[in-house]
């Protein structure tokens, strides 16, 4: 169906201001003509507001994704001096805990600063950190060199409409506390009920590593091993499901041991993190403890992550952050892998890794604060010293989101090189999501082009042939048929392409291809065969062409079938799939472009098909029959004279193809894996943009980064579109008003 | 033209003649995918309802040892030989000049108890294949049909002994039970769904209350608390009362097996409880087959679906298509033929309205799932959240508009939908010959008048053109569905007969969504596949006959302005 009416005319302006309107009857029919005017005029005008309004709603969603991070801050709260060892948020983010040297441990309010409940744990504190990753279990180390593992918890009650919080702190597990001899520094993980505590003294290793950790109950049945190392350790982390620990040691060395069986642990890999002449201040792991962030007294960050490939395990450098001085904290985000880095000149960097977002902050009254931490959900975060916290604000809801982490080549955690790659969640939550839109505009551009290739060709010679060689009592019967085409929904075309062709396809791949040969081929034998007919037999089924050709194209797709196992064994060696996969390389999905191009080229053949069809039938009679009063033959009329002047309206046609191809979410849905691959390889599937949205959407998180992503991959669609639509308007536009001028 | 092509030049005729044929068979290419995609659809989509023969077949198996089954042959395919061979089949048992295998795919039912429940079996495997008369097709509740000969009937007698039918009393009874107890059935669903409903929807509308009133409570809360809570006591009771009565009906359903032999020596027990209907396709006449496929039929239009959608029939889609696309016509024409109305009778060509033409043309070509986010993030997020904040505050925080849901999936057709609208509308408008309004403008009738009652009244064909097309558009539509409101499977309608009878915020089932879930998300695609097709083809039929008829509309419309000219 056409989407335009066959003229605007519009209709004389008349003014009959004549004596018959001056009475009252008259004025009430005047104003009512002129408030019909006012409500037409402002009717027509919603749907120039609908289109504006999603452009608009579109852009105001995806807006915030890239607004830069902001830090405020947010005040200070003073407390009694005590040398504070660990300060860390609840989940919440309302209540502050601080562990002092002494044993006190106090809880204070956020938002007023005010002491809610303080424990004295007995004994003085040397070192303490958070267990990871997402119960609020502290790992204590007094200065018998015992280690106790304990939990914070908060209770909300609400009574009569206010919030109140109380925390309280208990041992973790009913075990009091385990002795762990002389101890330089320790990392507890808590990994799949998995508690494992390594502890470095010099040079010496030990580990302990309870299975079955449960909450509440003692922790039992430890297995132990110890480890010696050549040279004395600075920092112990330990790594991804307690599968590897990482050992930092004072010559800037990392090494990397295998834990996964106590009794044969061993190194699998060394590096040097930073050379003789630098020193290295700070090192923390991301979250997921894939990668490890290493600060020097240069202002350097460098991100090493863990790639296990081909050429086994080893620690890569993936990227650098240079902040211009010395770095003294590292902090890594609890829930994101994002840091927060402090360096000595009082100010504080704010790291996305993976997007390469940074956000600096100067914070005047920093000197050396001791501790920081970033509450859970990642709006704020705090600095101690022993007299007070000093609170900041954090507004860095998407810090994934940059256009190098849409647009680049981004390297991962785990990956042994850079890669364009979508893959949005994943089962566990210390996933790095990747947010690359590459793959699915390629996928977008794939899947159109192929969809393209099958109908252009189709829809473009239909055109030229219903329009300017067919008989016009059969043309009244050609566009309906059409039209009913352009209405078959696209669900059932992608479900045909996926249940009914797909294997079809993948069965009698060799078949389906002569097909594509033999139909071509065919049509030109009948020409050729046509041609030798003498005139009076021709004569007869003048035009009926369309009638002829239908029986030809069903012998040669029966044919072609017929001759495709033949073809099969000469050419493939018997089966064309193997033979794609070890001869030419290419792998074979079942649901591929090639299925997706025959179901989608059905889909954009109508919209072409009809716009072509009237721009070429619309070429002014009196040109076709100059052109043939010259001597031009039909056909030298045809490619001459109203293919040329109709051309502007066949590229129109073609530019709404393009965007119904972009733009069709059920057939690519169906009818491909839905694989973000990047791969143009015809028996291969891809993901467009549009089933993306349609897979992703309903099970996204609102106003998260991956919710605007999604949103942003839409308003991509809807300006892609809007390109393609608005050129093809503005030039059939000027085709209309040029066919009036001829 | 085509008779100057005799009078050209030969040979040059020639190549262009290549061209020319090349051209036809572009268009009757396509044409005729059209018509093998109906064709496709209508017979796999028909077969479905057919009674089609069950086979007892024995064969040889992979291990060469002689198997039994029976079941319904759905399947015919062949395979090279080489892919024979790969497929780990045993070339021994092929005649050495056989290039292509036959394999039969066997759907033998009893899913739970036999699986797998479809069969591939090689044809030269096969040593017998019959259709004996007695063999059933027995339609359950759950676990899909079973196949196999019926041998007995047992019934519990009051006393706990068992009565045992085994003669030519057997089917008559069989029959007899099971129209009671699917009348049973149907008591015990409308029991469910009328007052067992209606007295959970008053629960839920108290304890809202309730809670309204511990969260600010007014100076009466005590009283009016007390007041609920009498309430709440009372309409336990007659809950308690309600579920007496289902469970009676429900025990009503009990008490009744049949014995059915599935392969030699193997049989299963089936309770009649979950037993639907039994049929006897082998030993049907030609009038006995029509009737079973009409019935069929009926049951694919009438009844809910069952096992995850891939049995039973498909009404709630039905119901949910058809009442989305009401409420989204009842939108879509006004906006639709008001602008038509703009850009024909009152715009001149300004820039105003090239821009309009511009709106209109995108709004056509913007893909559909970019209305399917903006209607998610606009009508529903946004419209749906403030409307949930300022009228159902007290539901909060579960969402009552601020969730996907039939009025906004309605809202956000009817944007998709309104160029349709205003291109037809456009083209009726600029039919009608001018001496019409100017007729009417020369009598002394204002613009207004001449648009209300001349102009309006000759277009209202072409308005309902439009509105059929945008329909069956809407129909066919899928993918901005998913987001704004369809689900695979609905807990009720959206209209029932609870106030305010028209459920805007619930959600819906729709047949193209339908199409898409049960072909692609059901866990046995296999067995949910005839399904899919009848379903497609019902769809297709409700589009292509809104097409055929807005087509028909249009031509009419066409000769009756030609005769006003």
């Amino acid at each position: 169906m056409a989407l335009e009416p066959t003229s605007h005319e519009s209709p004389v302006a008349t003014n009959f201001n004549t004596s018959l309107l001056d009475s009252g009857k008259a004025s009430r029919r005047t104003l009512f003509d002129r408030t019909l005017r006012i409500l037409v005029t402002m009717g027509g005008s919603t749907v120039l507001a609908a289109i504006v309004l999603i452009f608009l709603y579109l852009l105001w969603t995806v807006a915030p994704a890239f607004a830069p991070a902001g830090i405020s801050d947010n005040g200070q709260i003073a407390l009694v001096d005590r040398q504070a060892r660990l300060v860390d948020f609840n989940e919440a983010g309302d209540v502050l805990m601080r562990v002092a040297a002494d044993g006190i441990t106090e809880f204070v309010a956020v938002d007023s600063g005010a002491p809610l409940v303080a424990y004295d744990l007995g004994f003085k504190v040397t070192q303490a950190q958070r267990v990871y990753p997402t119960l609020d279990i502290y790992a204590v180390l007094d200065e018998k060199q015992r280690l106790w593992l304990v939990r914070a918890s908060y209770d909300v009650a609400i009574r009569a409409g206010v919030r109140s919080v109380t925390p309280r702190l208990e041992a973790a597990f009913s075990n009091q506390f385990i002795s762990l001899g002389k101890t330089d520094s320790f990392d507890v993980h808590l990994a799949n009920d998995s508690l494992v505590i390594a502890s470095m003294n010099d040079t010496q290793m030990s580990m302990l590593r309870y299975d079955n950790a449960e909450l509440g109950l003692p922790l039992l049945n430890a297995a132990q091993a110890n480890l010696t190392v050549d040279n004395s350790i600075e920092k112990i982390i330990l790594g991804p499901r307690n599968e590897w620990v990482y050992l930092q040691d004072i010559d800037n060395s990392l090494h990397v041991y295998d834990i996964t069986d106590p009794n044969r642990m061993r190194e699998l890999f060394h590096t040097q993190l930073a050379s003789a002449t630098r020193s290295l201040t700070a090192t923390v792991a991301l979250l997921g403890r894939q990668s490890i962030l290493a600060a020097d007294d240069r202002g350097v960050i460098t991100q090493w992550t863990v790639v296990r490939d081909d050429l086994g395990f080893r620690m890569q450098p993936i990227r650098n952050f240079e902040l211009g001085s010395a770095i003294h904290t590292l902090v890594s985000e609890p829930r994101r892998k994002g840091i927060l880095a402090a360096t000595v000149d009082g100010y504080l960097h704010l790291i996305y890794p993976t997007s390469g977002n940074t956000q600096t902050q100067f914070a005047a009254d920093q000197t050396t604060p001791h501790v920081n931490a970033i509450s859970p959900r990642a709006d704020q975060f705090v600095t101690a010293d022993n007299s007070r916290l000093h609170l900041f604000q954090l507004d860095n809801p998407h810090p994934e989101l940059s256009f190098s982490a849409l647009w680049n080549e981004v390297w991962y955690e785990g990956y042994s090189e850079p890669v364009y790659s979508w893959q949005s969640s994943a089962a566990d939550n210390d996933f790095e999501p990747k947010f690359s839109l590459v793959p699915l505009v390629f996928g977008t551009l794939k899947a159109a082009f192929y969809a393209l290739l099958f109908a252009l060709p189709l829809a473009v010679m239909g055109a030229i042939y219903t329009a300017y060689f067919m008989p016009a009592h059969i043309r009244t019967w050609v566009k309906p048929g059409i039209e009913v085409m352009a209405a078959l929904p696209t669900v059932i075309l992608g479900f045909i392409g996926g249940l009914w062709l797909a294997p079809i396809v993948e069965q009698e791949l060799a078949s389906v291809l002569s097909a594509f040969v033999m139909v071509p081929c065919a049509l030109v034998a009948c020409a050729l065969l046509w041609s030798v007919l003498p005139n009076s037999k021709r004569e007869r089924v003048a035009g009926g062409y369309a009638l002829l050709v239908v029986p030809a194209i069903i012998a040669a797709i029966i044919l072609g079938f017929q001759i495709g196992p033949w073809f099969e064994n000469a050419w493939f060696g018997g089966d064309s799939r193997t033979w794609l996969r070890e001869v030419a390389g290419l792998d074979y999905a079942q649901r591929n472009a090639l299925v997706v191009g025959m179901m989608m080229g059905l889909a954009v053949i109508p919209p072409i098909f009809s716009i072509a069809e009237d721009a070429i039938h619309g070429v002014p009679q009196h040109l076709v029959n100059g052109s043939l009063a010259l001597g031009a033959t039909p056909w030298q009329t045809l490619s001459q004279v109203v293919l040329l002047t109709a051309a502007p309206g066949i590229f129109s046609a073609v530019m709404i193809g393009v965007g119904r191809a972009v733009g069709e979410t059920m057939i690519v849905l169906m009818a491909t894996g839905n694989t973000p691959i990047m791969d143009f390889n015809v028996f291969e599937g891809m993901r467009t943009l549009a089933a993306n949205i349609a897979v992703e959407l309903p099970e996204t998180e609102v106003n998260s980064s991956h919710y605007r992503i999604l949103f942003l991959t839409a308003f991509v669609l809807f300006m892609i579109t809007f390109f393609f639509n608005t050129i093809a308007e503005i030039v059939r536009e000027r085709l209309r008003s040029h066919y009036g001028n001829l | 033209m085509a008779d100057l092509l005799n009078k050209t030049n030969r040979n040059r005729l020639d190549r262009n003649e290549v061209w020319i044929w090349l051209n036809a068979g572009a268009l009757a290419l396509s044409l005729c995918a059209v018509v093998f995609i109906v064709l496709l659809i209508m017979r796999n989509g028909l077969i479905h309802f057919w009674p089609t023969p069950i086979y007892a077949v024995e064969y040889t198996n992979a291990a060469g040892q002689t198997e039994k089954l029976i079941g319904e042959r759905v399947d015919i395919n062949t395979l090279s030989r080489i892919q024979y061979i790969e497929s780990g089949g045993d070339a021994s048992r092929l005649t050495d000049d056989a290039q292509v295998v036959e394999r039969w795919l066997f759907n033998t039912g009893n899913r739970r108890t036999n699986p797998p429940d479809f069969r591939w079996v090689y044809a030269h495997d096969v040593t017998l294949i019959e259709t004996p008369a007695e063999l059933a097709k027995v339609e359950r509740i759950e676990w899909g049909p079973a196949f196999g000969r019926i041998i007995e009937l047992r019934f519990d007698n009051a006393d706990g002994s068992k009565r045992i039918v085994n003669d030519v009393e057997l089917n008559p009874l069989l029959q007899n039970t099971l129209a009671r107890l699917n009348s049973n059935r149907e008591a015990i669903a409308s029991l469910e769904h009328g007052t067992i409903n209606q007295i959970n929807a008053e629960l839920k509308t108290i304890r809202l209350q309730q809670r309204a009133l511990n969260l600010d409570p007014p100076a009466d809360a005590e009283a009016r608390l007390q007041q609920l809570a009498s309430q709440e006591a009372v309409l336990l009771q007659t809950y308690l009362e309600q579920e007496q009565i289902l469970s009676g009906l429900l025990k009503n359903l009990e008490g009744s097996a049949l014995l059915l032999e599935i392969q030699s020596n193997a049989a299963r027990l089936i309770e009649l409880a979950d037993t639907l209907y039994v049929t006897y396709p082998n030993n049907m006449g030609g009038l006995e087959k029509v009737g079973t496929f009409l019935a069929n039929i009926g049951r694919f239009l009438s009844d809910n679906p069952r096992e995850a959608n891939t049995e039973g029939g498909v009404f709630p889609a039905i119901f949910g298509t058809v009442l989305m696309v009401l409420l989204m016509s009842v939108v879509v024409t006004p906006i639709g033929v008001v602008t038509a109305i703009y850009l024909h009778e009152y715009a001149s060509q300004t820039t105003l309205v090239r821009m309009l033409r511009i709106a209109v043309s995108n709004l056509a070509g913007v893909p559909s799932i970019v209305y399917g986010v903006f209607g998610l993030g606009f009508f529903v997020y946004f419209l749906g959240g403030n409307i949930d904040q300022l009228f159902y505050a007290d539901a909060l925080p579960a969402p009552t508009f601020g969730t996907p849901g039939l009025f906004w999936a309605s809202l956000t057709l009817a944007l998709l939908t309104v160029p349709v609208v205003i291109v037809s509308t456009e083209e009726g408008l600029a039919r009608i010959p001018r001496s019409l309004r100017e007729g009417s403008l020369a009598l002394g009738a204002t613009r207004a008048e001449t648009l209300i009652q001349v102009v309006l009244p000759m277009a209202t064909p072409a308005v309902l053109t439009g509105v059929i097309l945008a329909v069956a558009r809407a129909a066919g539509e899928v993918a901005p569905l998913m987001l704004v409101g369809v689900v695979k499977l609905a807990p009720a309608l959206p209209i029932d007969g609870e106030f305010p009878f028209l459920h805007l915020d619930r959600k819906f089932m729709h047949l193209g969504f339908h199409i898409y879930d049960v072909g692609f998300q059901s866990p046995n695609v296999e067995a949910a596949r005839p399904l899919v097709y009848a379903t497609a083809l019902l769809l297709i039929s409700i589009i292509v006959g809104l097409n055929l008829a807005a087509i028909t509309l249009r031509h009419r419309l066409e000769k009756r302005y030609r005769s006003y000219e």
